[in-house]
């Protein structure tokens, strides 16, 4: 099946029975549960092997992200994340169920060589905007804009290679950030990166996030201590989603799971 | 893990495929492990230290340690053994390329921020032809002019380290061309030019040297010797060399690529009118310009993987060599088309959809004119005015210098005055001009 960019109203609360933070983004206040930003139902995906068997990646995965939230997706390697966030981009069709994505939306691989397009920071940030029929003077307010967000005003024009993993990192989210994107969909950002570039990579993404109400993250990772810049989470195992709740919920959830297989390999 | 620091895995036994040999060969797996240096030193060495995942390349691709049981085949073995390459020189090839920089071809150095920063990019493009052609046309003061004006423009403009490492290879380039066409391409004339017996023979005055010092053997080293004409190739060649590697390398240091395209652009947009593609030209320059680095550093990245391996050279034959190499070859080939294929999505979802002409580029940098390049416009007209000047000053009063003192000898040269003087040959291959 092709993606199928249908809205899906409030069919969250009718699939899902999980209590999970929607803030308000109308003028009355009112928790508004039909503002998503991201809406996915019974996803499925599978390949097919060498020997024509097919094998699934995901399994009936459903998920909804409110729109101007920071949401993690978590789950162990190989459990099927990269994928679902693919399908989310339409770089993938899932072969069965229907997915929703605000648009404009954008999409940061984990490993900023392949998102780095251009040979200096300015030109890649820039690169996006190639689409959209803009002005030389509004293309450079975007990109100067783009850069001051992550904090890479300086460097406009460093030669990528000279750059460092997160540096590179934070060109790749500008990039994203300077097409006015509503949803942004990160995949495992901070892998390569140190601590303090880790942090400065989240910090980035959140002060995107705080400047419009507008733009929702959707964030990639398997480190736990990443999720307390998370204002909701998806857990993910074997192809599933296992659980959909706030940070605390999540990490309470994988704490008892920690807890319950320490008991079990030392009774 | 032993009290070595090496973190052994259980070793694997390779049966011999070989009736004769009765014993199976032991491999010893291990996981290199950086030890602290006061930790104990090796007791025994391994045969060969592999990773899990060379370990599986040890199993796929079937290499293993030759050996063969008997005593006979043992002293045999140890004959042809001595005769193996020995694995040092592949060790130092990945090792060499493995310490190597990504960024080998010129990059733009963005501080400081200098006069030629400035210069607007399609300026800095018309010196850079006008340095590859004044050279090969130009009087060889000029060319030497040239290479010390482009010498003094590098000191000044580039970090210390940066000119020092430029200049200096770029000048023991030009300076082996220099001393190599210089002695060898006029040094062997003896075969290839008239032998005439010495004026005294035949009863003709000598030739009286030149007033004005002329001598077309300018230096002698034993047999080799500098000719004029040997002077005029080694100059060009050098000079051509390094004005063409120290300018462009000069115009890539103080220039960004998008600069560089921008200026290109601007250069074949009047093509476009026949159909030249110059959009996905420009696109494909600038790719390209990203993409030299990534391929760079997959090189060095796959043979920093293989370094790291600890992989003992000495015991591989030949073929064991080749075949890792082959390895490392194709690894490096996947890992770029993998590369490209990631950029290819990459710009898929950044909104690329393959038309270059619907896909708009900008160039951010401003490109109006001011002060600096009207220097460098004027610099550039007084270069080739110069250039201009010294090849028909200097050249032609040294020809009609030479002419007028061959003339008054009652010789001329073919090429003096070719067009006024009736000649003849005088029986010794030379002209002379019919009174």
């Amino acid at each position: 099946m092709s993606i199928a960019a249908v809205t899906l109203p409030s069919i969250c609360s009718q699939i899902f029975n999980c209590a999970f933070p929607v803030r308000a983004t109308v003028s009355t206040g009112v928790t508004n549960t039909s503002n998503l930003a991201i809406e996915g139902r019974n996803l499925s995906y599978a390949i097919t092997a060498k020997n024509g068997k097919l094998v699934p990646i995901l399994n009936d995965c459903s998920l909804c992200i409110p729109s101007g939230q920071l949401w993690m997706l978590l789950g162990p390697n190989g459990c099927g994340k990269s994928t679902l966030l693919k399908i989310l981009a339409g770089l993938l069709n899932p072969t069965h169920g229907a997915v929703y994505v605000k648009r404009p939306r954008s999409f940061v691989f984990q490993n900023p060589d392949h998102q780095v397009v251009m040979p200096t920071v300015e030109a890649d940030v820039a690169f996006g905007l190639g689409k959209f029929n803009l002005t030389h003077n509004e293309v450079k307010s975007r990109v100067t804009k783009a850069l001051h967000a992550v904090g890479m005003s300086d460097y406009l024009q460093r030669p990528v290679q000279t750059l460092s993993g997160g540096q590179k990192q934070r060109v790749a989210i500008a990039g994203a950030l300077a097409e006015s994107c509503k949803v942004l969909l990160l995949d495992e950002l901070t892998t390569f990166l140190d601590e303090s570039d880790q942090i400065g990579v989240i910090k980035a993404v959140k002060n995107s996030l705080s400047g419009s109400e507008e733009v929702t993250a959707l964030w990639v990772t398997h480190r736990l201590e990443e999720l307390e810049y998370a204002d909701g989470a998806v857990y993910m195992e074997n192809g599933n989603v296992v659980m959909h709740g706030t940070p605390s919920s999540i990490m309470g959830f994988l704490k008892e799971r920690i807890s319950s297989y320490t008991n079990r390999i030392n009774p | 893990m032993n009290s070595t620091g090496v973190r052994t895995l259980p070793a694997l036994l390779f049966h011999s495929p070989s009736p004769n040999t009765q014993h199976s060969i032991r491999k010893t797996l291990a996981l290199p492990k950086l030890s602290p240096p006061n930790l104990p030193q090796l007791n025994h060495k391994p045969l060969l230290f592999l990773s899990l995942e060379s370990s599986k390349i040890v199993r796929a691709r079937g290499f293993g340690i030759r050996c063969s049981s008997g005593d006979d085949a043992s002293e045999g073995g140890s004959k042809w053994a001595r005769w193996l390459p020995k694995g040092v020189v592949a060790e130092r090839v990945l090792r060499l390329i493995s310490g190597a920089t990504s960024s080998p071809i010129g990059q733009y150095v963005s501080s400081p921020t200098t006069f030629l920063h400035s210069v607007d990019p399609r300026i800095k493009l018309v010196w850079l032809l006008a340095l590859v052609v004044l050279p090969a046309r130009s009087h060889i003061v000029m060319r030497f002019g040239l290479v010390i004006y482009l010498a003094l423009l590098s000191i000044w403009v580039l970090p210390k380290q940066l000119w020092m490492d430029q200049l200096g290879r770029v000048g023991l380039l030009s300076g082996v061309l220099f001393v190599m066409l210089g002695l060898g391409s006029d040094s062997a004339p003896s075969l290839v030019q008239l032998r005439t017996p010495p004026p005294a023979m035949i009863n003709l005055p000598s030739l009286p040297s030149s007033f004005s010092g002329y001598s077309y053997l300018v230096m002698k080293l034993g047999p080799l010797q500098l000719t004029r004409k040997g002077l005029s190739v080694a100059s060009t060649s050098a000079c051509l060399t390094f004005t063409i590697f120290q300018s462009a390398s000069l115009c890539l240091a103080t220039t960004t690529p998008e600069k560089l395209a921008s200026a290109l652009r601007w250069f074949m947009l009047p093509l476009t009118a026949v159909g030249v593609p110059v959009a996905e030209i420009i696109l494909t320059l600038l790719l390209s310009l990203r993409f030299i680095n990534l391929v760079f550093d997959e090189v060095r990245n796959a043979a920093l993987g293989i370094v790291a391996r600890r992989i003992n050279w000495q015991q591989l034959t030949i073929m064991e060599t080749f075949d890792i190499f082959v390895t490392y070859v194709r690894r490096i080939f996947k890992n770029i088309f993998s590369h490209a294929e990631q950029i290819s999505q990459a710009m898929i979802v950044r909104g690329f959809r393959g038309d270059s002409r619907n896909h708009k580029i900008y160039f951010l940098s401003d490109s109006s004119l001011g002060m600096p390049d009207i220097i460098a416009s004027l610099c550039l007209v007084g270069l080739i005015g110069a250039a201009v000047l010294s090849e028909v000053i200097l050249s032609g009063a040294i020809r009609i210098l030479s002419c007028e003192l061959i003339r008054g000898l009652g010789f001329i040269e073919e090429d003096c005055y070719p067009a006024f003087s009736p000649l003849q040959d005088d029986g010794a291959g030379r002209k002379r001009i019919i009174t």
